[in-house]
């Protein structure tokens, strides 16, 4: 018997390197991820150019676009987890884990780890792939969108981790993380503002955390970090993140595959 | 022998039970208390025993997978638990590893409670399941083993040497650096128990270890469990392959329905049931012969 004792750190630490081993060795699937907010940038934005600005609060097509689009991009990054915790139910790894000593909460963070740090660096290129398309680019508020939108995905990470533990079934999985992808990112007005909207539509979208998470990255990619809906959108995103873990957590403590 | 301090347990296990809901559509059939099986005229063949209908309690239907089982395994023995598809084997192995919480009960494992004491069980076991579980995903064998090795404590330095240690040991050195995916049934399912030996455990559970396995790779599986109890590690195997349990068991249990039919060494029960071979003994128990008399055990 090793008496050892290995802290959440360590494990964290060693679970996220393992998930970023796995992903980098397939790294068709960080290419096709990146594929989808680009093609709406090159594919789509171009249908708005007509609309007039002021129905965009005054920013640019492509300022409004960008961080709307990096928060589908957000959803896409973290809902895949859940395919891999089927799979790896299916070959025994996540049953050989829960009779070792390591933390169950631990298996959970290197997959929320991972998907946000993956975020970070595939959004990051993604704008920087915008900017001859018209996309300024505010550092600090840049920043914090990324920083904002990589909980954003860890919350999706979590959630599809935790579905895909619990319902042990591909079919099954991928209609729970469709059924809520639409939704979700439409009634956010990632694609075009809420504010566009009518009324009812607009009262909707508040009941939606998506909506704070695109509100506050708009506001952040242009350079406006003190304002109402930047702080609305971090208490927005983090409750829910937090809300996300605990109940994911749950699941794993519980998980009896 | 003279020794007055009774050895301590590797498993102790009073009156496991375990229960599971199941789902029906329609009626629930009613157990018939004339079994026209009875008579012979249709009754199943020997080893193939009906399925007991599902019980029913105030909170549905339930089958009962365990039926409060006793068993006492003393260190550095290797058990085997025997008994045909479906008997409960699994379910108690994974009691046993805390994978699933009992109904009633109770499992000491080690020394540690299995309910109670879950996290130092875990320290204390290795558990081979049957579905393997070792990472297929682009990861070599050694990564598998180092990052295991990490997970217990290890540090990096260490990790290494164990992890050398274990391809050593049972013969993968040479593939150490290739991807899992690339491995043979026989190689994997040696990475397999390398996995479930890295913590150094007291007690290992196999489940089914040689299933799937060509003979020369059994054989192979069965050096290394005479090995690893030559070192005094704890085996706890379950199978049906009943030349492995004779090999390789000190003490074997049968089980059947949920319950221990059969317990002693495997020239015990041999002479019990007058038979030749585990599969003669085997089949006459779990056979309708023995199963409509009272259940007898054969104590050591």
């Amino acid at each position: 018997m090793i008496t050892k004792e290995s802290s959440i750190v360590t494990e964290a630490f060693l679970l996220t390197q393992r998930r970023a081993k796995e992903l980098l060795r397939e790294p068709q699937w960080i290419f096709s991820g990146m594929a989808t907010p680009i093609l709406y940038l090159v594919l789509f934005a171009p249908l708005l150019t007509n609309i007039p600005s002021a129905l965009f609060g005054g920013l640019s097509v492509v300022q409004m676009f960008v961080p709307g689009m990096l928060v589908l991009f957000a959803f896409g990054s973290g809902q895949g987890i859940g395919w891999t915790v089927i799979h790896e139910l299916d070959t025994g790894v996540i049953e050989r884990f829960r009779v070792t000593p390591v933390r169950r909460v631990s298996l959970l963070l290197g997959s929320v780890i991972r998907d946000g740090l993956f975020f970070i660096v595939c959004a990051l290129i993604v704008c920087l792939i915008a900017i001859p398309f018209g996309f300024v680019i505010h550092p600090s508020g840049l920043a914090l969108t990324l920083l904002l939108l990589a909980v954003l995905t860890g919350t999706v990470s979590a959630t599809s981790a935790a579905i895909g533990l619990a319902l042990k079934n591909i079919g099954a999985l991928a209609a729970s993380i469709m059924s809520m992808q639409l939704p979700l990112t439409l009634l956010a007005g990632a694609l075009l503002p809420i504010s566009m909207g009518p009324t009812w539509l607009r009262v909707l979208a508040h009941f939606n955390p998506f909506y704070y998470a695109v509100e506050a990255a708009r506001d952040l990619a242009s350079g406006h970090i003190l304002t109402v809906n930047v702080g609305l959108g971090f208490l927005v995103v983090f409750a829910v993140f937090a809300l996300a873990l605990t109940w994911a957590s749950r699941v794993f403590q519980k998980a009896v595959a | 022998m003279l020794d007055s301090t009774p050895a301590p347990l590797a498993i102790e296990v009073r009156g496991l039970k375990k229960t599971f809901p199941v789902r029906t559509r329609g009626a629930v059939p009613k157990p018939t208390p004339a079994d026209p099986g009875q008579d012979g005229a249709s009754a199943s063949p020997p080893g193939q025993p009906p399925t007991p209908p599902p019980k029913q309690s105030r909170r549905g239907a339930f089958v009962e997978a365990v039926s409060g089982i006793d068993l006492d395994v003393p260190h550095g023995q290797v058990f085997a638990f025997l008994g045909p598809n479906g008997a409960g084997k699994t379910t108690t192995l994974r009691i046993l590893t805390t994978l699933l919480p009992a109904t009633s009960g109770t499992a000491k494992v080690a020394g540690f409670d299995v309910t109670t004491q879950q996290r130092q069980v875990r320290r204390n076991i290795g558990y081979v399941g049957q579905l393997g579980g070792t990472d297929l995903d682009h990861a070599t064998g050694r990564e598998n083993l180092v990052l295991a090795a990490r997970l217990y404590g290890l540090r990096k330095r260490d990790a290494l040497t164990r992890a050398a240690e274990l391809l050593e040991g049972f013969d993968l050195t040479a593939l150490a650096d290739q991807e899992t995916s690339t491995y043979s049934g026989g190689q994997r399912r040696r990475l397999d128990v390398a996995l479930g030996m890295v913590g150094q455990p007291s007690v290992l559970f196999l489940d089914e270890p040689s299933t799937g396995l060509d003979p020369q790779n059994r054989m192979n599986l069965w050096d290394q469990v005479r090995r690893l109890r030559a070192a005094g590690t704890t085996v706890f195997l379950t199978t049906h392959y009943l030349d492995e349990a004779d090999a390789l068991a000190d003490n074997v249990a049968i089980m059947d329905h949920g319950q221990i039919i059969a317990r002693g060494t495997p020239a015990e029960l041999k002479a019990r049931t007058g038979s030749t071979t585990l599969d003669d003994v085997f089949l006459t128990l779990t056979g309708r012969v023995l199963r409509d008399t009272e259940s007898q055990e054969v104590r050591s």
